[in-house]
């Protein structure tokens, strides 16, 4: 009993720092998703509408729209950095001639904070100054136009992102690869099985759970992206790169509809869970039976 | 090490001696009453935000240490980005949490300001308090463009700090290049000259784009701020071009229940709007590829790198196209002149009906959140002292001050800039800034992606224009102005 109260004390700062900085504006959000408020209205008092915002929002083309180039992006961005990082992961598994040099280079990317991303991206992208519209203008005849081109302003930030954030992924595979028992492969081996039976039989069951760790925080951060898009295109051009992140922070900060975009914020919260859940469900779920 | 002592040193030294000089060129009269003044207030730091541009990075770097200097009070200006900055200026007064002393309002912001009662009267705080009223600080030194940031009462509710028009600025190299003129000339059977009308403006531009292929240089006939995912390109076209055609305000009549559309009474997807979006879409189409992702800095720095012969160009960059070879390549080859006008603008301008571009501008306001009032109202006259302006105009482009225009060192900068300065006092009443609305933002937010959708073609100028004017009252009905 007593250990127990003392665990409490211990734990109390970080709970009540917590329940300050993380439960309470996320009740502020909820109370707020139910009210009109725009300080720019004639009346800029909070007005409590019921679920009018979330009924607008199924309406809204503006929102409808976000939410799918955003599940596109998301698709794109996070099934790529999966393989590519898996595959990196694999590389670094064996020894070769500057491979601590390597590793320590293709993790650059990852300590570089978003708005640098976006701002790096920008310079090489933009066309008349920027290297990559250079190179492959030179030598595929290609004008590389994101400001112009929808497609390609779209699949230049999966690419930044894939540039941006690999590099984690390649990070956690390795890790749950190091920590693989010799074991199982070897006997797979004796037993004859070839490369590919042993990685869909054994290596990827084996490294579901952190596989499955580093797909639920790629989703989270990809579901929200918000600071490369804004510096690279803006959400640019059109609607064609208007990600939820940048969907909710025009409506919240230049529009100032702090109720509508609460409302938004919530369900890209509420799409994040069912998503993860999903994907939990379906792929992690089976292999953890619950005994009776 | 001990080098490395002696080199810090050295770079210490240096930078003190450089404050030093700094302090030293801006010598201000009565400097003990502004010592008395503040000392009052010992041990207080000010506290501001402001756009990261030439006038405000003078404000931090030279006149708040000096100000420092003089009176004890520590200033700490905060310079960021535009959105950053209106982000923390709102959301403190919003909250009012009284971290800021001192606000950067645009002159489009001041009336949702005004309207949400965040600014103090800055005239009424110094009538009530005369001891903190500076001797040389008057509202009567100030340019008509104070009158922007006035209450209905009259009174000033910031202290103007920049002030610009965005100019046609040009290349007087190549219009002064005899084997152009000719071309030009043998081409359309007219001396080549600063356009006056938007049909020479595009022979213009059309001509040098096609000078620029056929001479195998980077050279294009005009800028355009086209951003497809940035509101740059949605103010270019509202408040620069859509005025030279005629159409004001954006196309909304406030006197007549806030209407945009046709319809109702507005003129946002009127015939004429619809004329000016489609000959400015031409112009973006034979501007240099960049353009489309180009804001306001954007076209200044293609302006600046001799990419462009002409261009819509904000006055707050004038001054170093002009005369910083470290940034520009086209310094000495500068002119500036009024944008080009359909018939009946000028005379509109002239009458005070109409405008023929946009007068942009800044000031500094007081929050009435700040804890810290008196001291602030003090660094605002101090901003405005008529023995800093000269400097101030001469590192950034921007007078606020009619006596400063007479200035022996603004008056040689003129001359390099192609009588820039001449124009904002000769011409700046025919600029206006943006419309009296406190909804800036949220009608930009609500039909801007419309208007990205028109620049990348997905939808058609008539179409997309009659959609901006439905969105644009649908706004402005949520809010409660439009009845």
């Amino acid at each position: 009993m007593r250990s127990n109260r003392l665990g409490w004390i211990l734990l109390a700062p970080t709970m009540i720092i917590l329940f300050l900085f993380g439960v309470v504006p996320f009740l502020y959000i909820i109370w707020l998703s139910f009210h009109q408020w725009n300080p720019a209205a004639v009346n800029p008092d909070i007005i409590f509408i019921g679920a009018d915002n979330f009924r607008k929002l199924v309406f809204d083309p503006g929102f409808l729209a976000s939410l799918g180039v955003t599940l596109a992006f998301v698709t794109f961005a996070v099934l790529s950095e999966l393989v590519i990082g898996y595959l990196l992961a694999q590389a670094f598994m064996k020894d070769f001639p500057g491979k601590a040099f390597f590793r320590t280079i293709h993790t650059l990317p990852l300590i570089m904070a978003p708005i640098i991303v976006g701002s790096v991206w920008k310079l090489m992208t933009t066309p008349s100054i920027g290297i990559i519209p250079h190179f492959l203008d030179s030598w595929f005849g290609y004008e590389l136009n994101i400001g112009q081109s929808a497609v390609a302003a779209f699949v230049v930030t999966v690419i930044m992102d894939i540039w941006h954030w690999t590099p984690l992924v390649t990070l956690t595979l390795i890790a749950a690869l190091v920590s693989l028992p010799p074991d199982p492969f070897e006997q797979a081996q004796i037993d004859g099985a070839g490369k590919r039976q042993i990685f869909w039989h054994i290596t990827l069951p084996m490294i579901l759970p952190a596989l499955m760790a580093t797909v639920f925080i790629r989703l989270m951060d990809a579901l929200r992206i918000v600071d490369e898009v804004l510096m690279l295109t803006g959400g640019g051009p059109g609607s064609a790169t208007r990600f939820l992140g940048v969907h909710i922070f025009r409506e919240v900060f230049p529009r100032t509809s702090y109720g509508y975009g609460s409302a938004v914020s919530l369900i890209v919260l509420y799409l994040t869970i069912v998503v993860c859940w999903l994907l939990y469900v379906s792929m992690l779920a089976p292999r953890n039976p619950k005994k009776d | 090490m001990k080098i490395a002592l002696r080199f810090s040193a050295s770079v210490l030294a240096l930078a003190l001696a450089t404050g030093a000089v700094v302090a030293q060129d801006l010598p201000i009269e009565n400097a003990e009453w502004w010592q008395e003044a503040g000392a009052q207030f010992d041990g207080v730091t000010l506290r501001g935000v402001t756009e990261s541009t030439p006038p405000s990075n003078f404000i931090s770097d030279v006149l708040a240490p000096k100000f420092e200097e003089l009176t004890g009070i520590g200033v700490d200006i905060e310079t960021t980005s535009w959105d950053q900055m209106y982000d923390k200026a709102i959301k403190d007064m919003e909250a009012q949490t009284g971290i800021y002393d001192m606000v950067y309002i645009e002159q489009d912001i001041i009336y949702f300001y005004l309207a949400r009662d965040f600014l103090v009267d800055i005239t009424a705080a110094l009538n009530e308090k005369p001891e903190l009223k500076a001797a040389n600080f008057s509202e009567e030194n100030f340019t008509t463009f104070a009158d922007n940031f006035r209450g209905d009462n009259g009174d000033l509710f910031g202290i103007p700090m920049e002030a610009f028009i965005k100019i046609y600025l040009y290349r007087t190299d190549l219009f002064n290049d005899p084997d152009v003129q000719a071309a030009f000339e043998a081409q359309y059977g007219r001396p080549l000259a600063p356009a006056t009308t938007h049909e020479e403006y595009t022979e213009i531009a059309e001509f040098f784009t096609q000078w620029g292929k056929d001479h195998d240089m980077d050279l294009w006939g005009t800028t355009a701020q086209a951003h497809t995912g940035h509101p740059a390109s949605w103010y270019e076209f509202f408040e620069s071009v859509a005025p030279t055609f005629g159409v004001y305000n954006w196309g909304i009549d406030a006197g007549n229940n806030y209407a945009a559309s046709v319809e109702n009474g507005g003129s946002m997807n009127s015939d004429t709007a619809k004329e000016a979006l489609t000959w400015w879409l031409h112009l973006r189409d034979i501007a240099p590829p960049e353009s489309v992702q180009s804001t306001w800095s954007e076209t200044a720095t293609t302006f600046a790198a001799g990419r462009v012969a002409q261009g819509l160009i904000y006055g707050e960059n004038a001054a170093w196209i002009a005369s910083d070879e470290s940034q520009s390549k086209v310094v000495g080859n500068v002119g500036v002149a009024l944008p080009p006008l359909s018939d009946g603008v000028m005379e509109a301008a002239e009458s005070g009906e109409g405008y023929v571009g946009y007068y942009d501008g800044g000031a500094f306001g007081l929050p009435v959140t700040s804890g810290n009032q008196d001291a602030a109202l003090l660094f605002l006259q101090f901003m405005a002292l008529p023995e800093v302006q000269e400097a101030w105009a001469v590192a950034a482009p921007r007078i606020t001050l009619t006596s400063t225009y007479d200035a022996p060192s603004v008056q040689a900068l003129d001359a390099e800039l192609g009588g820039y300065y001449s124009m904002l006092r000769d011409d700046g009443r025919l600029f206006k800034g943006a419309p009296p609305y406190p909804f800036h933002r949220q009608v930009i937010e609500a039909t801007a992606p419309t208007f990205y959708q028109i620049l990348t073609g997905d939808l058609s100028v008539d179409e997309g224009l009659d959609m901006m004017a439905a969105q644009a009252e649908e706004e402005l009905s949520n809010l409660g102005y439009r009845q």
